[in-house]
């Protein structure tokens, strides 16, 4: 381990990450639409904000004053998080002159952002486009000392504001510039439903995957370290919750044996059943292990997020990947769905 | 924690129960199902809420011509007189006399749902009008806005829309720009789309803050429809997916009642794109 690692604030997450992410590095969440990206992004934001530190949401898809309402109903303080408004305006299709948007829209606390969605100007749109948001990123850093930064997301960015012949060297600049800054990011990605290898993932320095599917009891979710360079990680999916302060990873319990057999013939990401051989691969993998200790498990592992710590399970570790040393014990009782404020 | 924010009743009470009261004003969703899954009906029951409610309501036609829109809600047995609705459904295609983009919205008339039949001045007015697009759909519907205060828009649907739009480029921009002119204008939509092809990810389904899937699941001796609520942003929502009936009265969710097993492991199956 290099430097003390940052937080994100879930301690099931932080616990398959070893600690939590290396400082300084950009990072992904991907999954698709619905499995919880943005609450992941904004939990480490808001882990940030309560130690004091300075931290920055840069939005791409939601206008900031939806955010503001939605966290807000969820009980979270998101006031303390600085965000920068990056949607894109109403087209005009006129010819009005395009006007720099360094001058229209600045960064501001959630907690000064209106409940109304901010109006395209009656002058016409602002022009929005991966160098604005660049130069946005380095004027802020020289005002202020930024530790995390999140941008919601990458999939946006290059939807609405990278050429697809540039797509791939925009989002690699877009990384070096994240690493330069030495900031701590998360970016998200949204994945289709089976999904292909993206620019950004050979780019990232680690991917945090989060999914759904359906099993007999209804939407499950889960979350995998599908990379994590420079640290030893969890390499088997836990569950995930979305509860009603937010998100719950279980913490050193696997899913019952059987559970995730059925899981995986059903479809734990369909992503697998498709054509990523390889994910597929290791996906057939995962239950094996945990059929060997059938009897661990004293409890339903469905209905119960807040489990013992199972201290055998670690000797499970896959031989092949990276041997993962012992996950620190972690003390999940005290910090258990902690996320709460 | 705040009091629970406004919700916009959708019209099919057991759908609200899943959506924990209803939509978030002002944002914009998906439905989506294959065809015949009951999509443009569960549309219509939203316009119709609307309308219900004294609210003014828009129905923008681009698969159907609107007086087959009528004839089908007629059969269901509802009063649809005061839904509006937008014609743009392309009829022929004229090869000459282009009109340049800002006198589309003269071109294509709004009515109500009542008097939609075939015109043959509105017809011939289509033979000279330009291609549909999300950027000639914006500015119509800005025009549209601008002298009625509609507060709930559907686009039935999005997938023609986005096949139309192709010639334009930039389709990605353009269909953004026009989910944030209604959002700016406090309208809460419903965009209509096919389920989406699993291996891409549709633009829609990304940028929208919620979807509400329909499903038809073939099982050995008969078609069990189901729906689920995919994605909902800012609200908790039900998980399962529940069984769903299109009756004379329009879609009935049962949202107590769980599906059954050979259907639930069908919807298992099925890699979720492709239910």
């Amino acid at each position: 381990m290099i430097r003390e690692k940052v937080k994100i604030g879930i301690p099931g997450l932080d616990e398959m990450l070893d600690g939590g992410l290396i400082p300084g590095r950009p990072y992904l969440i991907s999954g698709t639409p619905g499995t919880g990206k943005t609450m992941v992004a904004m939990r480490f934001l808001l882990e940030g904000a309560m130690r004091g530190e300075d931290v920055l949401f840069v939005s791409l898809d939601e206008p900031p004053n939806e955010l503001k309402a939605d966290f807000k109903s969820l009980g979270w303080d998101i006031s303390k998080i600085r965000v920068f408004d990056a949607t894109p305006d109403v087209l005009s299709y006129d010819k009005t002159p395009v006007r720099d948007v360094s001058t229209e829209r600045r960064v501001s606390y959630f907690g000064e952002i209106r409940d109304a969605i901010r109006r395209t100007s009656e002058k016409g749109p602002t022009d929005m486009s991966v160098n604005t948001v660049q130069e946005l990123l380095k004027q802020e850093m020289k005002i202020r000392k930024y530790t995390r930064i999140v941008v919601d997301s990458i999939t946006s960015l290059k939807h609405f504001f990278i050429k697809t012949s540039e797509e791939y060297a925009t989002v690699q600049s877009f990384f070096r510039l994240m690493s330069d800054l030495g900031i701590t990011s998360i970016l998200t990605v949204d994945l289709p439903e089976v999904a292909k290898e993206e620019a950004e993932a050979h780019q990232a320095r680690g991917e945090i995957r989060l999914h759904k599917w359906f099993d007999g009891k209804g939407l499950q979710r889960g979350v995998t370290i599908e990379k994590y360079r420079g640290s030893s990680h969890e390499q088997r999916m836990r569950l995930l919750k979305i509860t009603d302060e937010g998100v719950v990873v279980k913490t050193s319990e696997q899913p019952k044996p059987k559970e995730e057999g059925k899981a995986t013939k059903g479809c734990v990401a369909p992503t697998v059943v498709a054509d990523a051989k390889k994910e597929a691969k290791e996906e057939e993998a995962k239950p094996e292990p945990a059929k060997d200790k059938p009897d661990t498990h004293p409890k339903p592992v469905l209905s119960e997020a807040h489990n013992e710590p199972a201290p055998a399970k670690k000797k499970e570790e896959h031989v092949a990947k990276a041997p993962a040393p012992e996950t620190p014990k972690p003390e999940p009782s005290a910090q258990n769905g902690g996320h709460s404020i | 924690m705040s009091p629970d924010v406004l919700r916009l009743a959708t019209g099919i009470p057991g759908l609200d129960d899943m959506l924990k009261g209803g939509l978030i004003p002002g944002r914009p969703y998906v439905v989506s199902g294959t065809a015949g899954s009951g999509k443009t009906t569960l549309a219509i029951q939203f316009l119709q809420q609307g309308v219900r409610r004294g609210e003014r309501a828009l129905f923008v036609s681009i698969d159907e011509p609107p007086s087959e829109v009528r004839e089908n809600v007629r059969s269901l047995g509802w009063d649809v007189g005061k839904i509006r609705i937008l014609d743009v459904h392309p009829s022929a295609k004229a090869y000459s006399k282009k009109v340049s983009m800002v006198e589309v919205a003269a071109q294509r008339a709004v009515g109500s749902l009542m008097d939609a039949r075939p015109d043959a001045k509105a017809e011939a007015m289509k033979l000279v009008s330009p291609d549909l697009s999300a950027q000639s759909l914006q500015l119509m519907l800005r025009q549209e806005l601008m002298e009625t205060r509609y507060s709930r828009v559907v686009i039935d649907s999005m997938t023609s829309l986005k096949r139309l739009s192709e010639t334009q480029g930039d389709i990605d921009n353009t269909l953004l720009s026009l989910l944030r002119f209604l959002s700016e204008s406090n309208v809460t939509s419903l965009i209509v789309t096919d389920v989406p092809d699993p291996t891409k990810l549709e633009i829609e389904s990304f940028i929208c803050r919620g979807e509400i899937r329909l499903h038809r699941l073939m099982l050995s001796n008969r078609i069990e429809r189901c729906i689920t609520v995919e994605k909902f942003r800012g609200s908790a929502h039900d998980t399962l997916p529940r069984p769903l009936e299109i009756s004379a009265a329009g879609l009935i969710v049962d949202s107590r009642k769980k599906l059954s097993k050979m259907a639930l492991r069908m919807l298992q199956a099925v890699p979720s794109g492709a239910r």
